[in-house]
């Protein structure tokens, strides 16, 4: 029998302040003194002859390349000493965010200005000003070094194309559309948006990908659960069967903070996703901080029957840790409310993993991770997110003993 | 006489406000900095609609993090929680009031609403709420067996936040009501009685309160609700004209009409010729007496540079339509 409750982690880790700056300015010894400190904690052996490297270069590019490549490094150890089972690309340094490090890299597009997202959290918009296509790998440099360093199973997150076109303004499709009411032309721009994106820019960075062997792709697509319109969730299934068309590879979908509806619409139509093979969703978040199996504590996992219900076989990425800023309570051996921190305790984890398993049936369809990246989260905070999540795991995985 | 012009929720903050926004979240900025900016900010977007002919000056909530969470934090038996939501099927997220006991209005410091100061001189001033009905189904309920008291509590709880903020000199009350006509998903599809109960909770809000009142809508179609909005004791509806499917609207009213006739979720600044003709089309499918102009939601889903030609496009557009009659 193969390990149960695998963990995984989900895309994104915060950016070291020595991986921001020197992207942006030549650095002082001073500027790596948090690396030298990491570096000791994941075992980082040769830091100081890289750190010498990037302290000497006076070429922008060639320091550039060394910081991305050592914090990818530095996130693949991270995450394998806290114990994830699956090392991702090393916590997505080599990437601005999720959406603008695509839009960056498709001719035709315009990054626009920020709009808010929530709180003082903000996001770059682009605009498709003409008809899209890919101007550059988008994905695969980052896949080149996580390969060289990675000791353990990789998993590739990438953006959706629903997404992007979702987060995007239509522009150029939306003036070239001639129908009548505005409604209709809102419509007719998406499609046509969208299944560009999936032909001129994900499908050609996919065989990229898996040219240079990628094996799990894990596609993102937050703003699908945004839609549950049906014509959009046909739109949604419709693109994502483009997407995977002819390749072997493993897919997941990593799907996170629904509107209202939650993940009942998502659920009738995961079984129609074309090779996807594991459907990772946020739950914690909309849990509580109490320990318990029974169904009032672990309200926050109940959507999970729909899946279940809609004949989804694949496995389940559980989301049983909290990415966010955390006000609540927490009762008794759930876990420590740190500043705006909560670390769930692994009691809670487990938990969780167990009251998944009854719905869900068979342990070995759960995978653990946190909610969503974590990039929100300092580097302490998510080691001891994903430590805990390990430990939890394993005290789920006893009870099957 | 042309078209009024009005904000019809929260206005985009500039880039500048916006690195200084993250910049204080990294600790490299002080509040009062990011304070200076807000207030500048504000102060010129005042400027902007009374230099573009808006009767209504609204301070354009820069300040707001959603669009729930003042009104949350003023009302006792709820609690701002610890969960983020998304904003309808907008990339935004606002955090869940979770009710936890019975609602009333609590400490009501007028300021966290709005910018009394910078609208000193300003007569006649808006502000946008969410409705009631919209924020009790937003919210998350652990207190009432029954869903009717909590929207009537949330309603009496509004109507002293009201009474509070027309003592601020607010003369115009938004009430923004997107569940309503917010209906994606089949199987949730709202009832005649429960959007009878809804309405009865609006009336509940505005019925003998001074003071004027738009029901705006928006993210849904208006359509199979109209004849029942126009007739709430209001003296505005608002609808939202990329949704709604005005070829089944027809109908006379003596109520004002709010048309959301500039799309707040794309870049594209529609043409002023455009939005004129439009609104045209509308008028002559409903005979209504006056026309409002405004973006169809929050203008703070686009960038604040394309949000402010969007309000240069209302106004070019009011002007235009004035010259057609």
């Amino acid at each position: 029998m193969s390990k149960l409750f695998p963990i995984q982690e989900i895309g994104s880790l915060a950016k070291p302040k020595w991986r921001t700056k020197g992207l942006r300015q030549p650095l002082s010894a001073q500027d790596l003194s948090e690396a030298e400190e990491w570096a000791q904690k994941l075992g980082i052996n040769d830091f100081h002859d890289r750190a010498k490297g990037i302290l000497k270069t006076s070429d922008d590019k060639t320091r550039t390349r060394e910081i991305l490549e050592l914090s990818t490094l530095y996130g693949l150890r991270l995450f394998e000493t806290a114990g994830v089972d699956n090392d991702g690309v090393g916590g997505e340094q080599q990437r601005v965010e999720m959406y603008e490090h695509v839009i960056k890299a498709v001719e035709g597009m315009n990054l626009l200005g920020h709009v808010h997202s929530f709180d003082y959290k903000y996001f770059n918009k682009g605009v498709a000003e003409s008809k899209v296509s890919r101007k550059r790998p988008i994905y695969t440099p980052e896949f080149s070094d996580v390969t060289r360093y990675a000791h353990r199973a990789v998993k590739v997150p990438i953006t959706g194309p629903y997404t992007l076109v979702d987060w995007s303004f239509s522009g150029y499709y939306i003036q070239k559309q001639r129908a009548s009411s505005p409604k209709s032309r809102k419509i007719e721009a998406k499609r046509e948006f969208l299944l560009d994106i999936v032909e001129q820019v994900i499908r050609p960075e996919i065989r990229d990908l898996v040219d240079a062997g990628a094996s799990w792709i894990q596609i993102d697509e937050p703003a699908v659960t945004t839609h549950p319109e049906p014509q959009e969730m046909e739109l949604f299934v419709e693109a994502w069967n483009e997407t995977v068309k002819g390749f072997s590879c493993k897919f997941s979908d990593h799907t996170c903070y629904p509107s209202e509806i939650g993940y009942k619409v998502l659920a009738e139509y995961a079984p129609k996703l074309d090779k996807c093979d594991q459907l990772a969703l946020e739950f914690a978040n909309r849990d509580t901080s109490r320990l318990g199996v029974d169904e009032s504590s672990r309200e926050g996992y109940s959507d999970l029957k729909h899946f279940v219900n809609a004949g989804f076989s694949g496995e389940f990425g559980l989301g049983v840790a909290h990415v966010h800023d955390f006000t609540g309570n927490v009762s008794s051996g759930a876990g420590q409310a740190i500043g705006r921190d909560l670390i769930e305790s692994p009691e809670l984890v487990r938990d969780r993993l167990l009251f998944a398993t009854k719905i869900v049936g068979d342990p070995v369809k759960i995978w653990a991770n946190p909610d969503c990246g974590l990039r929100t989260r300092t580097w302490d905070v998510s080691f001891a997110k994903l430590a805990n999540i390990t430990k939890g795991a394993e005290l789920a995985r006893e009870t099957f003993e | 006489m042309s078209p009024e012009i009005q904000l019809a929720g929260i206005h985009p903050r500039s880039e500048k406000l916006i690195e200084l926004t993250r910049s204080y979240e990294r600790a490299g900025t002080s509040w009062s900095q990011v304070e200076v900016q807000f207030e500048q900010e504000t102060r010129e977007l005042i400027k902007l609609q009374k230099s573009l002919g808006f009767d209504h000056i609204s301070d354009g909530a820069l300040g707001w993090q959603d669009q729930l969470r003042t009104v949350a934090r003023s009302l006792r038996g709820v609690e701002s929680g610890t969960r983020y939501s998304r904003w309808f099927d907008t990339n935004t997220f606002y955090q869940k009031p979770i009710v936890a006991g019975k609602i009333s209005a609590g400490e009501i410091d007028p300021k966290n609403f709005l910018q009394t100061r910078l609208l000193a001189g300003e007569k006649n001033r808006k502000i946008i709420l969410p409705g009631p009905y919209t924020f009790s189904q937003l919210s998350e309920n652990k207190y009432y067996e029954k869903y009717p008291d909590l929207l009537f509590d949330v309603a009496v709880a509004e109507r002293e936040i009201i009474r509070r903020l027309r003592n601020e000199g607010v003369s115009l009350f938004q009430l923004s009501e997107p569940c309503l006509v917010y209906q994606p998903y089949r199987e949730t599809f709202r009832g005649e009685s429960e959007v009878e109960l809804a309405l009865r909770a609006i009336r509940s809000v505005v019925e003998n309160n001074p003071g004027e009142f738009v029901i705006q809508t928006y993210f849904g179609d208006a359509a199979p609700i109209f004849s029942k909005l126009v007739d709430l004791p209001v003296h505005g509806i608002g609808i939202d004209l990329f949704e709604t499917d005005v070829s089944s609207l027809s109908r006379q009213t003596s109520k004002t009409l709010v048309l959301g006739v500039v799309d707040s979720r794309e870049s594209y600044v529609e043409d002023p010729h455009w939005i004129a003709d439009t609104a045209r089309k509308f008028r002559k499918q409903v005979d209504v007496q006056d026309l409002v102009f405004a973006s169809n939601s929050d203008l703070k889903f686009v960038p604040q540079g394309i949000a402010n030609q969007k309000l240069e496009a209302l106004s070019k557009a009011s002007e235009l339509f004035e010259g057609s009659r």
